[in-house]
């Protein structure tokens, strides 16, 4: 098509477009990190060198089966206390994703969430908020959700203002190794199934482990999860979440609170010093929140708290009720803490068994009855709870 | 270096060439060009930047709020190609191009001033251009991208990590510094991405029922028509706008979040984890947060319970979020940095007429 004074012509203006045009803007540590994480291919890694590195804009990953690496939670920095835009620091939908040996720290609100994706690894990575507990610091740490085959190794979450690893709407989930502290709450298992939360450390949260099932979600009914050979001790900092969330309710002191889900087993774990209770086993509606929901069920089942441990706690109830109940008996609140709420034609062993606690104590609030009436008897739930199954994921392509 | 070579100059040497020939816009399969000048979209006679003839410049009928910018928008189909209505869609062919160039109208010393015309060109002595975002249907589907003018106003570049472009805006007697954000293009999807994650990427704006007439406009879907871009224009009503004044106030706060809520908060969007629908069409009380209390989310919440108090706008999550510019607390996410207050005054009016009123929880185990 192309003749030969056409090409001739052609030529010169090329030339002239290379030579006066002019140069590409230069690109930043994160304008240039975030185009590698938008044109990523599956099966990419991406490094994130030692350092801290200072980000405005929150990150986004779409890519599936890509891996961002740092060199370690203390050395792979991304910081994002000057942050400008962006509900999240890292946000990620894509299967197939591993995030490990960096921290990420300061982002104006959740640090890492990971909405609509399948096989999820977050191992040895760090979120914190380094200025302390406060109100102003982002909502959630490490945040799964509507997402399925998680597994969070080896963890870090400090300083979050609703929950420092929070897996909500979920299926299929380990939380393993890690630590989480000064959270409101540490680990919190929401509207979630299948989930196995072991070998973890939450200390100085204001409620340590949360497994709770909220209504007008689109997920809900959550269920099946085992909460073991954990060490639940002393989460007694003042609760600190912005006010109308749920946790916001949560009282300082709080080791294990279990609300509205079923099927739970507890075991192995090390309670000790939280200052509400240890454990408390409530329904939602000790909220006062209103229900509009007909397909949820508010009320726990078939929770099952075996070979436990604890000592101390219950010295300083942040909760009206449970500072009456201190106050009518002139001892701490018991370890192990149940609203006494159930279905209509359900039984106290249909809502706890326990054995093998030690010398645990309990009590039964009698919310229903205005906690008029409370009762320290263990002894309608001495029953052999189920054993439920080990969790298996798969992770990785 | 010396392989890429030629691939980067390939695409210059024919726009080059087809500058000459006939002007046309040049649409890329493959590669995104690095300018906005090699899409070839526009005419520029030294002082004014005039969208090629070819275009059709339209504008929806019921707009996005960016921050009081201008949007200049045009369509166009390569020759021979048509659209065709698919459900409450148009299915454009491969090759066709849409743009929207985002601009201010300048004031002295470097100020801008909000946007209150549509322009049809832009002059360089009076508008100030900020970005140009396409979305670019090829054979695999639609793609975005930002171009972000330089200081000269000379050209666009591509930055596929999007930009922060610092503005001075004045309205009325005010003067706010902000700074606008370019998207990156995965933010581009945030919003053209409607069923999360992994549903089509498809123009908001170029949709019959933002074509079928807008601001005083002749149907655009008849000037589509016209070019042989449609066989025959879909019988359509306009959408609602939340600009419309002879409208009720339902109609219009329904279409103000149908346009800055339904890309993320609806029944398939990133935001069902909230349960809230906001997509203009459901109107279940609860699904529109009336004495709905929150999930996730944290400072934005603002200290309050419940998404919508009926008769209680200042008790209200939604509008708090609304009245909101920082980060984690905003709504929406994307595409603002200033308040909308023409926007809230609307959501406002509308929280405040309705009836009904929530529950005092009772706080019986919490602190609060």
């Amino acid at each position: 098509m192309l003749t030969k004074p056409r090409l001739a012509l052609v030529v010169p203006a090329a030339l002239t477009i290379a030579a006066c045009g002019e140069p590409q803007p230069q690109l930043s540590f994160e304008e240039s990190l975030q185009q590698r994480l938008i044109e990523a291919e599956p099966g990419d890694v991406i490094d994130i060198p030692a350092g801290t590195h200072e980000l405005t804009r929150s990150l986004s990953l779409n890519v599936p089966d890509v891996t961002i690496r740092g060199e370690g939670m203390d050395s792979s920095i991304l910081s994002f206390r000057n942050q400008l835009q962006g509900a999240e620091g890292l946000l990620v939908s894509a299967d197939d994703f591993t995030i490990e040996d960096l921290a990420i720290e300061d982002t104006v609100g959740d640090a890492l969430k990971i909405n609509d994706s399948d096989n999820v690894t977050v191992r040895r990575v760090r979120t914190e908020w380094t200025g302390g507990p406060l109100t102003t610091n982002g909502a959630y740490g490490i945040y799964p959700v509507q997402s399925s085959n998680i597994l969070i190794d080896g963890s870090v979450a400090i300083g979050a203002s609703d929950a420092g690893i929070y897996v909500g709407q979920s299926t299929r989930i380990i939380v393993r190794n890690s630590r989480a502290e000064y959270n409101v709450a540490g680990i919190e298992i929401e509207n979630s199934t299948f989930a196995d939360v072991y070998d973890n450390v939450a200390t100085n949260n204001t409620g340590g482990i949360l497994v709770f099932d909220l209504p007008n979600l689109p997920v809900q009914g959550g269920r099946n999860t085992r909460v073991f050979n954990n060490s639940i001790v002393d989460n007694n900092t003042a609760n600190f979440a912005p006010e109308g969330n749920i946790v916001a309710t949560v009282p300082a002191g709080s080791g294990l609170m279990v609300l509205a889900n079923d099927n739970i087993e507890v075991f192995g774990n090390e309670f000790a010093g939280n200052n509400s209770a240890n454990m408390m086993v409530v329904s939602y509606h000790i909220t006062g929140l209103p229900i509009n929901d007909e397909n949820y069920d508010p009320f726990p089942e078939s929770i099952h708290v075996h070979d436990n441990s604890f000592s101390g706690g219950g010295a300083e109830p942040d909760s009206e009720p449970l500072a009456l109940l201190q106050q009518a008996t002139g001892q701490a609140v018991p370890d192990i803490v149940w609203d006494g709420t159930t279905l209509p034609g359900k039984s106290a062993p249909d809502v706890i068994c326990m054995r093998g606690n030690g010398d645990a104590d309990f009590v039964n609030l009698d919310a229903p009855g205005g906690f008029a009436a409370p009762s320290f008897e263990i002894g309608p739930h001495d029953c052999a709870g189920e054993e439920l199954p080990e969790v298996s994921i798969s992770t990785g392509p | 270096m010396i392989r890429s070579l030629p691939r980067v100059l390939a695409p210059a040497i024919l726009s080059a060439f087809l500058l000459g020939a006939c002007a046309e816009p040049r649409f890329f399969e493959q590669e995104n060009p690095q300018r906005l000048s090699d899409w070839n979209l526009f005419r520029d006679d030294g002082s004014r930047f005039i969208p090629r003839e070819q275009t059709l410049v339209f504008a929806p009928a019921n707009p996005l709020f960016t921050d009081y910018a201008g949007k200049l928008r045009t369509m166009w189909l390569p020759a021979g190609g048509q659209a065709s209505l698919r459900g409450d869609e148009l299915e454009f062919p491969a090759g066709s191009i849409l743009s929207k160039t985002f601009y201010y109208p300048t004031g002295a010393d470097g100020i801008l001033l909000e946007s209150v015309d549509h322009e049809n060109e832009l002059d360089r002595q009076r508008h100030r251009m900020i970005e140009t975002r396409l979305l670019v249907r090829r054979e695999d589907g639609w793609h975005a991208m930002a171009y972000v003018w330089n200081e000269d106003q000379t050209e666009a570049f591509l930055r596929v990590a999007g930009a922060s472009v610092k503005v001075s805006l004045q309205r009325s007697s005010e003067t706010e510094d902000f700074v606008y954000f370019v998207p990156n293009e995965n933010q581009c999807a945030g919003c053209h991405v409607t069923a999360h994650p992994d549903g089509p990427l498809h123009p908001l704006g170029a949709v019959p029922e933002q074509l079928a007439t807008a601001g005083g406009h002749p149907s655009q879907l008849q000037a589509m028509r016209e070019r042989g871009w449609i066989e025959a224009a879909p019988a359509r009503t306009a959408a609602a706008s939340w600009q419309d004044s002879r409208a009720d106030l339902d109609t219009r706060a329904l279409a103000y979040m149908n346009i800055h809520c339904g890309h993320c908060h609806n029944p398939d969007g990133a935001a069902d984890t909230s349960a809230l629908v906001l997509d203009g069409r459901h109107r279940n009380p609860v699904e529109l947060g009336v004495c709905k209390t929150p999930v996730a989310a944290g400072g934005g919440a603002g200290d309050l319970l419940y998404s919508i108090h009926p008769g209680a706008p200042e008790r209200s999550i939604l509008l708090y979020r609304m009245e909101s510019s920082e980060p984690d607390e905003m709504m929406p996410e994307l595409g603002r940095s200033l308040a909308h207050k023409e926007g809230i005054a609307l959501i406002r009016d509308w929280i405040a007429a309705m009836e009904g009123d929530c529950p005092e929880p009772m706080r019986a185990f919490g602190n609060g």
